[in-house]
């Protein structure tokens, strides 16, 4: 079995199991939690729509914070349109999920695509850099931290080798690559931090109805 | 002096090829192995000068394309000649004798040439019941273990008996395997694809011949000459892949206009051959260009390398089933987490307090 | 208004009341003696009773990305990387990882368990250095609740027995006579006699079935007896039905503050079956921060069942009286331009924005808002009872400096604060600083602006 077989098959096989047991392992885990329900009474009515409410309005950046925390949010944001533009909207991988889910998407150009990526690799790149470097994440950063970028950043630094043949590496071998970094990422995501992508909505919406019950728009 | 003596020079006159067509066939040679022009009076030379050597032919289990394909190269070519360069004793298909004649042919070539001889396999070698292919009721594994023994050299001509091909291809009823999995102690080239481009058969031998020696081979055993670039690289196509322009189907308007078929299943990212650069049938297309993907067959294990048409950016053992079952263990280790979770929580709950309620030192003092 | 306290004699109250509380932490009686795993196993115990559902999936969002830090007035102040408020969480997350979260069967063996050490050292970071204004809370892309769960930090202390001399001091008195500075029934009932002279009406005490209840404090009663008789004076002349009481007087809780849950409990319940007793619909809680989600949202909790009377805060009751038109107040010229300080526990904890707004307007106030207000509000640098830790004094100023920072930005002259304890924090502040902007108190301006009336309706001189 060579390098690619192996990593379009058993690796990326393994690591969607790892991957959708972990992520059903967590989520469940928490939704069984005991809850705790506060007995005096609310200070305003329609606590689900405020709690919806900041699972959006979060997405922003209330205008007093803009001085000290709007650049990384912006980085954050740009980040995260990038990611999800890379991984669902790049050709090659319409074809994979449509190999997996057995249908496909419009894709994006590939014009537009690449420089979205470059620049999702740079943003992570300059997020990493930002964490060793600033001593404040310095202090409150743990491995779970660097481990989580350096296991998002490495898919599309193999991506990118992969699609432009850069290096000295063959084709196939920088192919195997991107799969075992994608497999990496699968396995490790559920695990880690990047299970936010789960708790970040519902966590929004707790202290949206927390603080909307006081009468305070969070 | 017997027909095995006389030199190619001796016999191309005798066919009245001329001085001029034979140099220009060394130097068609010399350009397909990457070879300096100032090597092109050597090859002539020595294919000149050269004795016919003796050349056994095996055909395991294979279904005869790869001898198809290396008589195909067009006639009169000089590279169909190139089998009078040598002394074909043994070859299942072309030769006229039959039965105990045959192997009779073969056995008295092996005698008269021990140690000498070049051993052309094509087809792979089941190693499972014996009886699945045989040779005069001899089988297989045998034939290539007692015939490789007194070989110079040998060529596995084509994916079956380079990598094991299709007869390995799963489930591999016959437990086939290639050459290089019973010969340990010979050298070996490899000279695969299903079949292999004719010139580079001929070119192979024809290295053989003119230096004595196996030309320069990659990691699997294959000439770097012809497999040291992959498809994709040379492939005329390549600039609609770069611009992301695929054909979707083998009918739409991006197979009209010749884009990439990489989403069509186009393995020749990952297939190392020279079918891009040298062709088929004298150079007329290859695959691609007759608008179908590659299939990738020169490499190992192509026939379970996840099916032609899925791109090779898609995982190939992923499928819904198993998520489905990953599923359910991880609704399962789910359920058992937060039913473990809960319960620690009411055990907690139902504990009786230890803080705010005396310390032991207050205890001891009272 | 009539001047219940001069401003002399509230300047002397201040300075001999400020030389009290710098002393408490000495008179404290020493912490209950622990070993050291009685004091890890009683924070964990804490700390696991204290995570549900909701903890454990925002503790599950967290991404390290520090821009509570960037919230932070200590953090912004000091720049100081262990003041980021999410670092104070993490004793919290060790726990909840290696007991508690679904993945704990996983990361138990790479999750050490949290020594006395890391409870030594948590005591700065969640007394001293968070009043748990939780102003993160409202910048966090997670929007992780950590003001709550550094309270939650503070039970686990108190458990453990670290809490801070000052509050263990605090909490004591309290849990011994129901109030705060030795604020008594006795005290507290001189304070209302003075006031009922000064004002020249009687006060109505203990008085069954009447509508409403005005609670007040220690603090109050001691030092700011502006607040309370603006208070009281404003009642009167609405000609509201309401009395005060003497087993339900005192508003603040310490034991919510220093992180004793069952003192903070006790406290509430006992105020709660005195207000229930007396059969009062509303409740007013005085200018104290804390006191208002104590009773507001904990009287229920300690009941342990909903509660029938409303709780409002002073500057809430009154707002809304001026909102609804019940309270008519004469508009006065005020060339100042004057900022208004929202008190966290009354702002970002309980909701309450337009009402004290609504005062200064229809007193006809030019409000310079600060950059940050309303839910957005920086703290006074000194809430959650940190100005009474001397240990935290260097934070105090840097968090004081922070907010006057942008006090100065909005062009103010003047400052009006609803809470006796922000107030107490600006007072001190100033003088440390230098600082001489005048911080009245939001009831003394609303009895200052009551119009004049000839004869008030059931009024007895």
């Amino acid at each position: 079995m060579t390098l690619l077989e192996f990593a379009r098959g058993p690796a990326l096989q393994w690591a969607a199991v790892i991957f959708v047991i972990g992520m059903l392992w967590r989520t469940l885990g928490l939704l069984l939690m005991l809850r705790s329900r506060p007995l005096s009474k609310d200070r305003k009515k329609g606590l689900a729509g405020a709690g919806v409410k900041t699972m959006f309005s979060r997405f922003l950046l209330p205008k007093v914070f803009a001085k000290r925390v709007g650049f990384q949010y912006l980085l954050g944001w740009i980040w995260h349109v990038g990611f999800v533009l890379t991984v669902f909207f790049f050709q090659v991988h319409v074809m994979f999920f449509k190999g997996l889910v057995g249908f496909g998407w419009p894709a994006l150009p590939n014009s537009v695509v690449l420089p979205v990526a470059a620049v999702s690799l740079g943003i992570l790149v300059i997020l990493l850099v930002r964490r060793m470097t600033n001593p404040m994440l310095r202090y409150i950063s743990n491995f779970n931290d660097y481990s989580s970028v350096i296991v998002t950043i490495l898919p599309f630094a193999t991506g990118f080798a992969t699609f432009t043949h850069i290096g000295v590496l063959p084709y196939e071998t920088l192919l195997a690559l991107h799969f075992l970094s994608v497999a990496l990422l699968l396995v490790w995501f559920p695990f880690s931090k990047l299970f936010h992508v789960i708790t970040v909505l519902p966590s929004r919406y707790i202290l949206g109805v927390k603080f909307w019950r006081r009468g305070v728009e969070a | 002096m017997t027909k095995t003596d006389l030199t190619l020079g001796d016999r191309l006159q005798a066919r009245g090829v001329s001085r001029r067509a034979f140099l220009k066939y060394c130097a068609t040679t010399a350009s397909l192995l990457a070879l300096p022009p100032t090597m092109v009076p050597h090859i002539a030379n020595a294919l000149e000068s050269q004795r016919r050597p003796s050349v056994i032919w095996l055909s395991f289990q294979e279904c005869t394309g790869c001898s198809e394909s290396i008589l195909r190269s067009n006639t009169p070519s000089i590279e169909s000649m190139i089998f009078e360069t040598i002394s074909l004793d043994y070859h299942h298909t072309i030769m006229a004798a039959s039965g105990h004649q045959a192997e009779e042919a073969r056995k008295i070539a092996m005698e008269e040439n021990w140690g000498n001889y070049l051993v052309i396999v094509d087809g792979s070698v089941p190693t499972g019941n014996m009886g699945y292919s045989t040779t005069a009721g001899e089988s297989n594994i045998d034939t290539l273990k007692h015939v490789a023994e007194g070989a110079a050299a040998i060529v596995c001509m084509g994916t079956c008996s380079a990598f094991g091909g299709i007869p390995y291809a799963n489930p591999n009823p016959t437990d086939a395997v290639a050459v290089s999995d019973v010969i340990k102690d010979k050298p070996i080239v490899n000279v695969p694809g299903c079949p292999p481009i004719p010139a580079v058969m001929t070119s192979v031998l024809a290295h053989y011949l003119a230096f004595g020696e196996l030309p320069e081979l990659d990691h699997l055993n294959r000439p770097k000459v012809f497999y040291g670039q992959n498809i994709h690289d040379r492939c005329y196509r390549r600039p609609f892949y770069e611009r992301g322009q695929f054909a979707e189907s083998f009918d739409d308007e991006g197979a009209k206009k010749g884009w990439c078929l990489y989403k069509l299943g186009c393995k020749g990212p990952t297939t190392y051959n020279a079918c891009a650069v040298l062709k088929w049938n004298e150079g007329t297309s290859f695959p691609i260009e007759a608008g179908h993907g590659c299939l990738g067959c020169s490499e190992p294990n192509f026939w379970d390398a996840g099916s032609f048409y899925n791109p090779l950016s898609t995982a190939t053992h992923l499928d819904a089933g198993t998520v489905a079952l990953a599923g359910a263990v991880g609704v399962g280790v789910g359920a058992a987490a937060g039913a473990a979770a809960r319960s620690q929580q009411k055990k907690i709950k139902a504990a009786p307090a230890k803080a705010f309620t005396p310390t032991k030192a207050e205890e001891e003092s009272q | 208004m009539t001047e219940v306290i001069t401003k002399q004699e509230r300047e002397e109250a201040f300075a001999m009341f400020y030389g009290m509380a710098a002393s408490i932490g000495e008179l404290a009686d020493p912490a209950p003696e622990m070993t050291d795993e009685e004091r890890v196993e009683r924070a964990k115990e804490v700390f696991l009773k204290g995570i549900d559902n909701n903890v454990a999936v925002q503790l599950d969002a967290c991404l390290h990305c520090g821009a509570c830090a960037q919230a932070c007035q200590f953090f912004i102040g000091t720049e100081d990387p262990k003041y980021t408020p999410i670092h104070k969480l993490d004793l919290l997350k060790k726990v909840y990882k290696r007991e508690l979260s679904p993945l704990s069967w996983l990361l138990k063996p790479f999750t050490p368990d949290i020594t006395v050490e890391d409870l030594r050292n948590q005591v700065e970071l969640v007394y001293d250095s968070c009043t748990m204004c939780g102003r993160c809370n409202m910048v966090c892309p997670s929007a992780i609740n950590i003001g709550d769960l550094v309270s939650l930090n503070r039970s686990a202390m108190a458990a453990a027995g670290l809490a801070p001399a000052e509050l263990r001091y605090m909490r004591d008195g309290q849990e011994a006579d129901g109030t705060i500075f030795g604020a008594d029934e006795d005290l507290f009932m001189f304070r209302i006699q003075d006031i009922q002279q000064k004002l020249g009406f009687e006060i109505p005490l203990n008085k069954k079935g009447a509508d409403v209840l005005l609670m007040t404090s220690g603090l109050d009663i001691h030092l700011f007896a502006d607040a309370t008789g603006g208070a009281i004076e404003t009642l009167h002349h609405m000609g509201v039905d309401y009395t005060l009481a003497t087993d339900a007087y005192e508003g603040a809780n310490f034991g919510s503050l220093s992180g004793y849950d069952a003192t903070k409990k006790k406290l509430t319940k006992h105020s709660t079956e005195a207000i229930e007793a007396l059969g009062v619909k509303t409740v007013i809680v005085p200018e104290c921060g804390h006191s208002y989600p104590a009773l507001r949202f904990g009287a229920a909790e300690a009941m342990g069942r909903p509660v029938n009377f409303e709780v409002m805060t002073v500057s809430e009751y009154f707002g809304r009286a001026v909102m609804d038109g019940r309270l008519k107040l004469e508009k006065k010229s005020h060339p100042k331009p004057i900022a208004l300080h929202d008190p966290c526990k009354v702002g970002r904890w309980g909701g309450v924005f337009d009402e004290p707004r609504e005062i200064l307007k229809a007193c006809g106030y030019d409000l310079h808002e600060t950059e940050s207000n309303r839910q957005y509000n920086f703290c006074c640098g000194g809430g959650a009872a940190n100005f009474l830790l001397p240990s935290a004094d260097k934070l105090k100023r840097v968090g004081y400096r922070v907010k006057m920072g942008e006090i100065e930005a909005a062009g103010a002259e003047e400052l009006v604060v609803s809470c006796g304890s922000c107030r107490m924090n600006f007072e001190v502040g100033k003088v440390k600083a230098g600082d001489s902007i005048p911080v009245e108190s939001l009831a003394a301006i609303i009895a200052a602006h009551l119009p004049k009336k000839e004869t008030v309706e059931g009024d007895k001189v």
